[in-house]
């Protein structure tokens, strides 16, 4: 299956070559542009699945949130819609060919001054705009390409030892994917769920001292029938987004046709929805800068803590998951007050995968949430 | 070499590569067929058909992780001074065939890496300081033998078409192979039979652009992907590509029935899930797994393709009628006697995952190497010295600075050492046989599930294994392979008839061949969990000889205490949970677990969670 076939190669030629570094190998080093693979499917023309791209602009909105997993059945264009995410992000600032996409503050707080040195201003900094990174994470990768290590052809050519930053680098400020995320290796998910914990990376080798802001959002896709995830990693992720096979035919037949349309011609295809991603984008950009106002009252405060205590979630990260959703999706509605069906629109979302496991159990935990929220809304006779 | 055109039999195998032939998006053919099939000659001969120059690459079954991805060539790497990258298996199929002979052996991880660079049509190469995109746009060929095990249905869902297995066996056609075999055909034949192939083959391909299809017919091959259960959204593009390429190797512009049911025959029926004319309610969740109800395999075989005549499907509207015919006949052709093997893909979706496996320094397949200590396990030299070779400049301008020389060639320190990583299926894989039989039956089952539940609650923490054999009637069935799926395992269980007869010793049989069949899969621990009153009353020597005599009581407790010594013999551990009430006991079950050489328990009661505990204790 040849989606897009490109033949966008990048090789170690074309690498931004660095400005040799000996002692600091955390100086500037020139980042590293990962090239356009082809433009993606368009965000915007993919049919149905309104759980997983609802959670994943939820996730652009408000980047706490914690990412989203989507499992589900395969052949439903997971991968294509996370792939399609990265044309309807918004931009950055960074500090210029900063590699590891830090924000001013960010930079200056990293790159402590040297004795006798005068500490950075902002002044001091160039800064400039980047889409927010989509960094993906292939199965098959090691861990120095995650952590990042040392520079190999210059310390073959002349003896330095530069840092070569990797994806937790790349993904700074941005998205990381994991497509099979239930079969990465454990060393990688033990990485992962390190780095996710502490926002930082580090690396520690001779000569070699780095440590960097890693804050990303996790995205996750798989399909559970090829195995389960770990417990510790699932809890990680905000959201959980399930995906089922479209059985509308109607849906199936323009699936197929917008596909033709776009392997026929792709430029064609994206010109015709770039008005519709264009309202997308502003649509997100308005809600990140209503979501400072969003506001949700003592009432509705207490009723998801109702919520949250009748399912029986351990810890905070559940409330304070549905709390910052519902906030989000307030705020893209374009609305300032959070309601009761804003929660209720998300608590899905928020709660399925916290639910604690009964074996026994055989109501579907979106049914659950459903029930315990009319009990807490008062809707349903208490039994 | 024996030239595609040269091959007789397996038709429809031939069928699926031409249309890959002239559609390559179509992704690929898995062909699934016994041993001596002629399966991988045929696929070898592939090449024949296809442009000149275009790579076929083989895929080796114990490939490792960077031979298959791509990695640094460490030897041109130290003679030139800069980074040399290798690419890996899958990018040198670029632009042309993978092939994989007995696909279902390969290795879980490497499926994943097939599947993904399927996906993307290209490789992304993380690697040891690499970082870097291959181009692997490919066909995937895959043949296997369903009796190895199946191949997971990821990859199938990547793949556009899956040629139905059948085990018929033609004897003329055989007798050719054997005579291509031993070159009685003339030669000059072949290569004008090929030159014509191929020519047809590269007409097919321009006609390709010309063909068009109506949108009823689009959305017949829909419609039937819906009715026949199969999973995703893919496989609609592949069966109107494949429809598509039919119609071109005919030199037609316009689509027909015979083009349809091809389509049919190579994309959707091989991936059903379900009979066409069930109700539409099993599509709610997750498509069923297995829907049949398992007590009345024989009433439902008769009637199926008789149902198919009914007329009842009318009431199915929105099938435009013609394609509806066709599905039909192509199910029934495709699927004559056994409702059961309404496709493998109902049976392959057990497939568990490769969370069963894990990575170990010390047994199993070598699969990449990683950091670590010297001492605990096997050092990889060539990783080891591919990461050392970086700082051997710097190194050796520190030494001289401190000691004035340098001694040594290599100066390597502990953190370059690489140890190798093995992928073994770690974890034990445990057969539960529950005793659906008799009234105590649905007690059992309720046992059996919550036991089965708890044990996979914790099975990714163990990296277990569970797979469920029922047993009641005549014979024993295999409800669950081995997998870990808790919402999979509940599922069989709740529909799970009870009463008749008590075939434990087909149960044990059947527990026996699924473990040797784990155990090719690299699973060392069998736990056998027979939750029974241990009173066996049907041989297994009736199920195979109907006009025997009725054994007696005797023989069938022969029968069992034989098996379950030779089960013993062969190093499976067992538990043997006995439910019967004390003052039935004839000590049936005690004596089971003696034979068995496993730990006995009485628990008439017992809770779910003790009876997980007895099987992990």
């Amino acid at each position: 299956m040849s989606q897009t076939a490109s033949a966008a190669k990048k090789t170690a030629s074309t690498k931004a070559k660095a400005a040799p570094t000996v002692k600091k190998a955390s100086g500037p080093k020139k980042a590293r542009t990962k090239k356009k693979q082809g433009q993606a499917f368009p965000f915007t023309a993919i049919v149905g699945q309104d759980e997983m791209k609802l959670s994943l602009i939820l996730n652009i909105i408000d980047p706490r949130i914690g990412g989203v997993l989507v499992m589900g059945h395969r052949g439903t264009g997971k991968s294509t819609t996370v792939r399609a995410l990265a044309e309807v992000l918004p931009m950055i600032e960074r500090v210029k060919d900063d590699v590891y996409n830090r924000s001013v503050s960010e930079y200056i707080e990293g790159e402590k001054p040297a004795k006798g040195q005068k500490a950075l201003t902002p002044e001091d900094l160039t800064i400039e705009d980047i889409p927010v990174p989509v960094v993906d994470l292939p199965l098959g990768a090691t861990e120095d390409r995650v952590c990042g290590t040392i520079d190999i052809e210059q310390a073959l050519t002349s003896g330095v030892k530069a840092f070569e930053p990797g994806l937790l680098a790349q993904s700074n400020r941005g998205f990381l994917y994991i497509d099979e995320v239930n079969l990465l290796d454990d060393h990688l998910v033990d990485v992962l769920l390190d780095v996710a914990a502490s926002g930082r990376n580090v690396v520690e080798r001779e000569g070699i001292s780095i440590r960097h802001p890693a804050r990303f959002v996790l995205v996750g896709s798989g399909n559970p029938e090829e195995g389960e995830l770990r417990p510790q990693l699932l809890d990680r992720f905000g959201l959980h987004a399930r995906i089922i096979t479209i059985t509308d035919v109607g849906s199936r037949v323009e699936i197929v046709k917008r596909r033709h349309e776009y392997d026929d011609d792709p430029q064609a295809f994206l010109k015709k929805w770039t008005r519709e991603q264009k309202k997308l984008q502003r649509k997100i950009l308005k809600a990140k800068e209503t979501l400072s106002e969003v506001t949700m009252s003592e009432d509705v405060l207490t009723d998801v803590a109702r919520l949250c205590m009748q399912l029986g979630i351990d810890g905070h990260r559940g409330e304070l998951t549905i709390t910052r959703t519902a906030n989000a999706y307030a705020a893209f509605n374009g609305d300032t007050a959070v309601t009761m069906d804003h929660v209720r629109a998300i608590a899905g979302l928020a709660l399925r995968h916290r639910l604690r496991k009964d074996p026994l159990e055989t109501l579907d935990p979106g049914e659950k949430i459903e029930r315990e929220l009319a009990k807490v809304l008062g809707e349903a006779e208490e039994v | 070499m024996i030239a595609f055109t040269d091959i007789v039999g397996m038709d429809l195998a031939k069928q699926a590569l031409m249309l890959l032939a002239v559609d390559p998006s179509l992704g690929g053919v898995v062909i699934p067929a016994a041993v001596g099939s002629g399966k991988s000659t045929l696929a070898r001969a592939f090449a024949d058909i296809l442009p000149e120059d275009t790579p076929f690459v083989e895929l080796p079954l114990n490939v490792t992780e960077d031979r298959l991805i791509g990695g640094v060539d460490l030897e041109a790497t130290l003679t030139k001074g800069e980074r040399v990258v290798q690419h890996g298996v899958l990018s040198k199929a670029h632009g042309g065939v993978l092939y994989v002979d007995s696909l279902s052996l390969l290795d879980s991880s490497a499926v994943s890496h097939v599947m993904d660079a399927m996906s993307r049509g290209e490789v992304l190469v993380e690697r040891e300081g690499l970082s870097e995109v291959h181009p692997a746009d490919f066909m995937l060929i895959g043949t296997y033998d369903p009796s190895d095990g199946d191949v997971r249905m990821g990859l199938l869902d990547r793949v556009g078409m899956i040629v139905p297995f059948t085990t018929q066996n033609d004897y003329r056609a055989r007798k050719l192979i054997v005579n291509c075999v031993l070159g009685k055909k003339d030669n000059e034949d072949t290569e004008d039979e090929l030159k014509m192939l191929r020519g047809l083959i590269k007409a097919a391909k321009e006609q390709l652009h010309l063909v068009s299809m109506t949108k009823e017919q689009k959305e017949g091959l829909i419609q039937s992907a819906i009715s026949l259960g199969v999973e995703g959204n893919r496989v609609d593009v592949f069966a109107i590509k494949a429809a598509l390429a039919s119609a071109a190797l005919a030199q037609r512009s316009d689509v027909d029935e015979d083009d349809l049911k091809l389509a049919l025959k190579l994309v959707l029926v091989p991936r059903a899930t379900r009979m066409p004319q069930q109700e539409e309610e099993v599509m709610d969740e997750m498509p069923p797994e297995d829907e049949m109800p398992p007590d009345t395999p024989e009433s439902e075989d008769q009637e199926a393709p008789e149902d198919s005549s009914d007329p009842d499907e009318e009431e199915q509207e929105e099938t435009p009628d013609m394609i509806e015919e066709l599905m039909m006949e192509a199910v029934e052709t495709e699927l004559p006697d056994n409702i059961m093997n309404i496709s493998l893909a109902a049976k392959r979706k057990s497939k568990s995952g490769s969370r069963g496996e894990a990575l170990n320094n010390r047994r199993g397949r070598f699969v990449r190497s990683q950091e670590g200590e010297m001492r605990s396990g096997k050092v990889a030299i060539i990783p080891t010295l591919i990461s050392a070779a970086p700082w051997q400049e710097s190194r050796k301008k520190e030494r001289k600075k401190k000691f004035g020389k340098v001694n040594t060639a290599l100066v390597i320190n502990k953190e370059d050492v690489r140890i190798k990583k093995f992928r073994d299926k770690s974890g034990t894989l445990y057969i539960f046989m529950v005793d659906a039989s008799g009234s105590m039956a649905l007690n059992r089952m309720r046992q059996a599930k919550g036991a089965v539940a708890h044990l996979l609650e914790n099975a990714y923490v163990h990296r277990d294994q569970v797979s469920l054999i029922s047993f009641r009637g005549k014979e024993a069935q295999l409800l669950l392979p081995p997998s870990q799926s808790v919402d999979r395992a509940k599922r069989e269980l709740d529909v799970l008839p009870t009463g008749g007869g008590t075939p434990l010793a087909s149960a044990l049989f059947l527990g026996w061949e699924t473990a040797k069949q784990a155990r090719t899969k690299g699973v060392s621990q069998i736990m056998f969990v027979v939750i029974t009153d241990g009173r066996g009353n049907i041989s297994l020597q009736s199920l195979y000889d109907q006009d025997a005599a009725k054994p007696t009581k005797e023989e069938v407790q022969e029968e069992i205490e034989a098996l379950s010594a030779s089960i013993f013999a062969d190093g499976i551990a067992s538990v043997i949970i006995d439910t019967q009430m004390n003052y039935l006991s004839r000590g049936e079950a005690p004596k089971l677990a003696e034979k068995l050489g496993g730990r006995y328990f009485y628990l008439p009661n017992a809770k779910a969670e003790e009876i997980a505990l007895a099987a992990l204790s």
